[in-house]
């Protein structure tokens, strides 16, 4: 696929033209992130959903450019809009330059699955988002005092005024993710990327933090990038979503469209292998033959084709699929996308 | 203390009751003892032979606490558990010292949630899965070497592979050597806790078709111990619902969601993300107030009143008894009048 050099629509906010990331490692060069194409329009929330070893994390971090050391940032573009009518190339700049260390923390917030090991174990919360705070913004102690227990109000921690003295491991799991969506959400960000940041969490301590988020990204209009293996997660907070298979968007579309029209096998395979609360009860669970191969070694052609139950010999196995268009927005990487047969979900 | 004892259900395999287990909280170098936590208090039910158990609950409910203790993991504070063995009779594990335990133990197996830090990387799949064989004095070499192999088959794995170690194998696959080492001694009763948890969701289909399978071919009995609820649906015969050490819910998996008696049920059932844009949660969804009661210092009366929406006077002061209703255990003081709200088919 070729960069696109047209700007980006007004209401974009953040465009991923072909990423590419390879990690070099002993057993081989692998493509983590293979030609990732998406984007998301100001105050939405995209949903990325896929298995482990799919480079969903991986893309985000190039996002953030918070790269490992040994990978490999071999190509494309990420384009950024910190404020209307300004259009930044994040993939162009220098990792650790003074451009990218301001829109980190100061535009784009990241919370993480482990708040334990994201969060600083010998600052207190409050020193934590006083400092953010005081960096991005400029301002004196007392201000960005104020701003920390103001924040840590806004993600309802009880008490904010002692909380704000508190250290992440008198915290409890629920308690330490509302600390890390504080600090960073700390300098109202326009994007929010947030990685598996329910997965670790208690059923009714991951709804409380859907329901947070959700409300605060109303009240802030901020767009979220938010990444996770759960369906149930991605169906309740997204307005799109990418799907992805080894290091590749498999799918993407309106979140109606990925659950009732989902147009590639591998998205109809996994919807159809989660037990769903009070269905009809089945016998087995339908299941995807085999497993996520390994990285080092990735199928030819499509990657997912020694797993598709439609895969066709001597196109699936050797040309890699290009993407096909759907109306509303939606598009697959598959040969026989649109030509599947109807299935009912 | 062997030998056929009163009152144990026909049908049952495994009966608990008054389940106690206390740990002690102590502080200073002297290892003073300060308090207790009630990790499971006053628990019973039985586990009907050749039924899949499922008991639901979120972290620091007791749920873990209770495979283990009817493994005889650990010792008990109080109750008892009786255990009905291969050749009918029923043995009272209670009070039952390791040797006695012994012979008891091949007909009663646990696989563990983690199956990276659950098997020792510095040994071969043969000498793994083999082990228990071992310890049991079962065959030769020869013969023990067969039935790893035979074993390893039976979880979809190929024998060849015995000679290999834990680190060439996926977290799928390593859950189904896991699997094996479980089947080794012919048990009639596994404990599986979150054995599905850490896998893919893909994967997680496969192991769970896989357990069924075994259940059928075996006459294998389960206690399933999960926080997925999805997952506990479809696998369960039965479950029981656990809150900070307690049964508050016990009965037929299907009912119980169809209609949950005791409000804590209701909530854990409306928080789970349902992998269906168009029943997204919010709205109907219960956001309880606050976190999950402190064991070491639980609230007076019910655990739950704190964050139960339909607590009255009565809660905050008397700990409702688990009684019987409609052919459902439950433990809520509220329980006949309330309505609460299951998962709509």
């Amino acid at each position: 696929m070729s960069v696109n050099t047209t700007p980006m629509p007004p209401e974009r906010l953040l465009e991923l033209d072909d990423v590419h990331v390879h990690f070099s490692m002993r057993e081989g060069l692998v493509r983590a992130v293979n030609g990732v194409s998406y984007h998301v329009d100001r105050g939405k929330v995209l949903g990325i959903v896929g298995e482990s070893g799919s480079g969903k994390s991986v893309t985000a971090r190039a996002i953030m450019r918070l790269l490992s050391k040994n990978a490999i940032e071999a190509g494309g573009r990420i384009r950024f809009r910190p404020e209307p009518g300004k259009e930044v190339e994040i993939s162009s700049l220098p990792r650790d330059g003074r451009q990218v260390r301001e829109l980190r923390g100061g535009h784009i917030g990241m919370i993480f699955q482990e708040p334990m090991t994201a969060l600083s174990p010998v600052h207190s919360i409050g020193t934590q988002i006083m400092r953010t705070v005081m960096l991005h913004r400029r301002v004196g102690k007392e201000a960005a005092r104020a701003r920390a227990i103001e924040l840590l109000e806004k993600v309802q921690l009880p008490k904010p005024t002692e909380m704000i003295e508190r250290y992440p491991h008198q915290l409890s799991g629920g308690m330490r993710q509302r600390a890390m969506i504080a600090l960073a959400l700390s300098c109202d960000p326009a994007l929010l990327i947030a990685d598996e940041p329910t997965t670790a969490l208690d059923v009714t301590t991951e709804a409380q933090i859907l329901e947070l988020l959700k409300s605060l990204q109303a009240e802030m209009g901020m767009a979220i990038v938010f990444i996770t293996h759960n369906f149930g997660v991605v169906a309740d907070i997204a307005d799109r979503v990418a799907v992805m298979y080894l290091g590749r968007i498999a799918e993407t579309g309106s979140v109606d469209d990925i659950f009732y029209k989902p147009k590639h096998p591998y998205t109809r395979a996994l919807l159809q292998s989660i037990p769903r609360l009070g269905q009809a009860p089945v016998r087995r669970l339908k299941t995807i033959p085999g497993m996520v191969p390994d990285p080092f070694n990735a199928p030819a052609g499509c990657a997912f084709h020694p797993r598709c139950a439609y895969a066709v010999p001597g196109r699936c196995d050797t040309l890699v699929p290009e993407v096909s268009l759907f109306p509303g927005d939606q598009s697959a990487r598959c040969h026989l996308a649109g030509k599947l047969p109807e299935e009912v979900l | 203390m062997t030998g056929t004892t009163n009152a144990m259900p026909e049908d049952a395999l495994i009966s608990v009751s008054s389940l106690k287990k206390y740990f002690p909280v102590t502080r200073g170098w002297l290892q003073r003892k300060v308090g207790e936590v009630k990790a499971v208090d006053d628990i019973s039910f039985d586990i009907r032979r050749g039924e899949t158990f499922g008991l639901v609950g979120e972290s620091g409910s007791g749920k873990s606490t209770v495979a283990r203790l009817i493994l005889r993991a650990y010792m008990l504070t109080g109750g008892s558990i009786k255990f009905r063995r291969a050749d009918g009779s029923v043995t009272d594990l209670t009070d039952l010292s390791d040797r006695e335990l012994r012979p008891i133990r091949r007909e009663m197996q646990m696989i563990f949630q983690d199956p990276y830090s659950s098997l020792d990387p510095r040994m071969t799949l043969l000498d793994i899965v083999g082990e228990p064989l071992v310890i049991h004095g079962v065959g030769s070499r020869g013969e023990i070497g067969d039935r790893v192999g035979e074993l390893l088959g039976l979880v979809g794995l190929r024998p060849e592979y015995a000679t290999r170690y834990p680190h060439a194998f996926s977290g799928g696959q390593r859950q189904r050597i896991g699997i094996a080492r479980a089947l080794a001694l012919n048990p009639s009763f596994i404990a599986a806790d979150e054995a599905v948890s850490a896998l893919d969701v893909s994967v997680a289909a496969q192991n769970i078709n896989l357990l069924q399978d075994l259940q059928e071919k075996f006459g294998l009995t389960y206690l399933f111990i999960t926080h997925d609820l999805g997952m506990v649906e479809h696998i369960s015969d039965r479950i029981g619902v656990m809150y900070v050490g307690r049964m508050v819910e016990l009965g037929d998996t299907a009912e119980i969601f169809k209609k949950p008696l005791h409000p804590y049920t209701e909530a854990l059932l409306s928080a789970v993300p349902q992998p269906d844009p168009r029943r997204r949660a919010s709205g109907r969804r219960i956001v309880l107030k606050g976190e999950i009661a402190d064991l070491a210092n639980p609230p007076a009366g019910c655990a739950f009143h704190p964050r139960c929406p339909y607590a009255t006077d009565l809660c905050k002061k008397e700990v409702p008894d688990l009684r019987p209703l409609g052919g459902r255990e439950v433990r809520c003081h509220r329980a006949e009048e309330l309505d609460l709200a299951g998962v709509e088919a």
